[in-house]
């Protein structure tokens, strides 16, 4: 919804601004929708002015007609594929993490699935060298467990520092910072955090779950507004500066007992691919502290869901 | 308009020639007469948009409409399903049968699609064209059929549901300017189902007012341009173990205006998995369509999805 406004556009000035108001046209879309014709007798004003002010109007607010070869054009030239850094996920994901979509991995509790997070945020920018930006909403993320995963990768503490600078990190615990915080990053605010060269290539919300799952329940809609408003934000972020967005989500169980991917119907068509996580209950789980992760591909558009398992071996 | 609609018709014939043009009088020649001949002639492009003769879908996909019940100019098929029932690799399916030139089956018609999800996969999209176009020619030059495919397709994104109705007044113009555009695409028509209702608050219309209005936008398209609409429409419920819910699931929960609108319903679900099948899940489509007399049938058809799309069983 748009309110008109002095001087929107040229030509529609105060005198026209209030008798549209008298005739009850308030909006950009009241304008639009109403007949120019009559509008233009109720308001005394000329048929050709409004017809014009109606054609800027559209022009600045309507969404552009692409054709799908140029689109497809872009798409070659500017698709990556980031690796994951664990050869097993990456065979999950057709490669890995793909610019311009969104991946979640769900899990119940001890899933490895900030794991996985902490895991893909050191390969990218340790070894592509390319900024990731990481909203922890958990406080689970601790810069001595990122240090701790570099130290197995280098030893020179240069390269060690480099890498934790190219990992922003926001700690946001509601939904309402975590918005404002990704649509400052989309009015430009990823340009400005990547200062030390490389550009925002990954986009990591850890756990998006855990913003939206209080608001969730009830006869209200708002918890389900500010959750496709948020599905909206990643989704344009990860189109228009071709990022690759993860984040994850809890499991919850349907009435026959099966695992399924948390916060609902409407969610559930949000991500492009996503992965579950599941811990290997093995009968050598002597060890108390198993290290893996069964991960399982359930959605993509790409590949057949995998029902084969492969190993996710988190770093302990 | 009345009367000066009239003058203004005489005027614009005599535009036609120009000759006449100067002979007029001074005092006919001013604005108002000039506003009534822009909207003669904007009067006129929709007249000639409506009788010129735009592509027929009816025979789009004879595997999922019933016989004879394919949609035709100026209806509207709704694609109802859950996530992972094959709603998506559908329509892109359907999408390409239209883009795809007539010497490999295709219906060679523009098409527009609205991506209000931001979840058009032009990756996919191309490999489907390319399995599509391929095994049915030996022709080379796959580059350049793929290319001319793609230029038939026009996208746009729409981001909330006050600019996907700009945006369908916007594409007016589109309409009439290129008759070659027969269908039109939403996927899906419920993305702002959600934040509408919290924006409308307590009251039902004022929910359901944007939603209202662009199906009467579309419906006038539907009329003035004869054109076709498809549109994919999510579930929001998710089935509980009761059997009644599955009815409750599947009711329609958009406004009626657009309910009034659709013709043909097309639910997609997943048939329940073996083993075995688990690589290559069967997909279901129950097509009904209906019309002014009633009923016109149904029809149920299923189909696997394979890497180069949609195979019908």
């Amino acid at each position: 919804m748009v309110i008109l406004r002095v001087g929107m556009c040229p030509g529609l000035d105060e005198d026209l601004l209030g008798n549209l108001r008298a005739a009850d046209v308030r909006t950009v879309e009241d304008l639009i929708s109403s007949d120019t014709e009559e509008l233009a007798r109720k308001c005394s004003v000329s048929y050709k002015a409004l017809l014009a002010i109606r054609r800027v109007l559209l022009a600045q607010h309507a969404a552009f007609p692409v054709s799908g070869a140029d689109l497809y054009e872009e798409l070659l030239s500017s698709t990556a594929i980031l690796s994951t850094g664990n050869p097993s996920l990456d065979k999950l994901l057709d490669s890995g993490l793909y610019t311009g979509e969104i991946t979640e991995l769900s899990g119940g509790p001890a899933s490895g699935k900030s794991q996985v997070c902490f895991g893909v945020a050191v390969h990218i920018s340790h070894h592509l060298k390319q900024t990731v930006v990481y909203v922890d909403t958990t406080g689970g993320l601790t810069a001595s467990r990122l240090l701790q995963m570099l130290r197995t990768e280098t030893s020179n503490t240069d390269e060690q520092m480099e890498a934790l600078q190219r990992i922003h990190i926001f700690h946001l615990f509601d939904i309402y910072a975590v918005l404002d915080c990704l649509y400052g990053l989309c009015s430009g605010g990823l340009q400005q955090v990547c200062v030390g060269g490389g550009s925002v290539k990954a986009v990591i919300v850890d756990s998006v779950s855990a913003l939206i799952t209080p608001l969730l329940g009830g006869k209200q809609s708002e918890g389900m507004s500010l959750m496709t408003q948020v599905a909206g934000v990643l989704k344009t972020m990860a189109k228009d500066f071709n990022v690759a967005a993860l984040v994850t989500n809890h499991v919850s169980r349907s009435g026959n007992g099966e695992v399924q991917p948390g916060l609902g119907v409407s969610w559930s068509h949000v991500p492009r691919t996503r992965i579950l996580l599941e811990r290997v209950e093995s009968a050598a789980a002597s060890v108390s502290h198993s290290s893996l992760r069964s991960a399982t591909l359930i959605k993509s558009s790409r590949q057949v869901p995998q029902a084969a398992q492969t190993v996710v071996k988190t770093y302990c | 308009m009345g009367k000066s609609s009239l003058s203004a018709v005489a005027l614009c014939c005599c535009l036609t020639s120009r000759n006449y043009l100067r002979i007029l009088p001074l005092p006919t020649y001013n604005e108002y007469s000039l506003h009534c001949v822009a909207v003669v002639v904007i009067r006129c492009r929709r007249l000639f948009a409506r009788l010129d003769a735009r592509r027929c879908l009816k025979d789009i996909e004879p595997r999922v409409f019933p016989d004879n019940g394919g949609p035709d100019h100026g209806e509207v098929v709704e694609v109802y399903g859950a996530e992972g029932t094959g709603k998506t690799e559908l329509l892109y399916h359907l999408l390409c049968r239209c883009v795809l030139p007539k010497e490999t089956g295709g219906l060679e018609v523009d098409v527009v699609f609205v991506d209000t999800d931001y979840s058009l996969d032009m990756s996919r999209l191309v490999s489907i064209l390319d399995s599509l176009s391929t095994c049915s020619t030996s022709a080379g030059s796959d580059e350049a059929v793929l290319r001319s495919c793609l230029s038939r397709l026009l996208v746009v994104h729409c981001s909330s549901s006050s600019q996907l109705l700009l945006t369908l007044h916007f594409l007016e113009t589109t309409l009439s300017s290129r008759p070659s555009v027969a269908l039109l695409l939403i996927d899906s028509i419920s993305a702002f189902y959600w934040s509408d209702s919290s924006e409308g608050g307590a009251s039902l219309s004022k929910r359901e007012e944007k939603l209202s209005k662009c199906s009467e936008l579309l419906g006038r398209l539907l009329r003035d341009y004869r054109i076709t609409i498809f549109a994919s429409c999510r579930t929001i419920r998710r089935s509980s173990s009761g059997s009644s819910s599955c009815v409750e699931m599947d009711r329609p929960y958009l406004c009626r205006p657009w309910q009034c609108l659709v013709t043909h319903r097309l639910l997609c679900s997943k048939r329940e998995a073996d083993t075995e099948q688990m690589r290559h899940p069967v997909f279901s489509i129950h097509t009904s369509s209906s019309s002014w007399t009633g009923t016109r049938g149904s029809r149920t058809s299923f189909f696997k999805v394979t890497d180069g799309g949609v195979e019908f069983l």
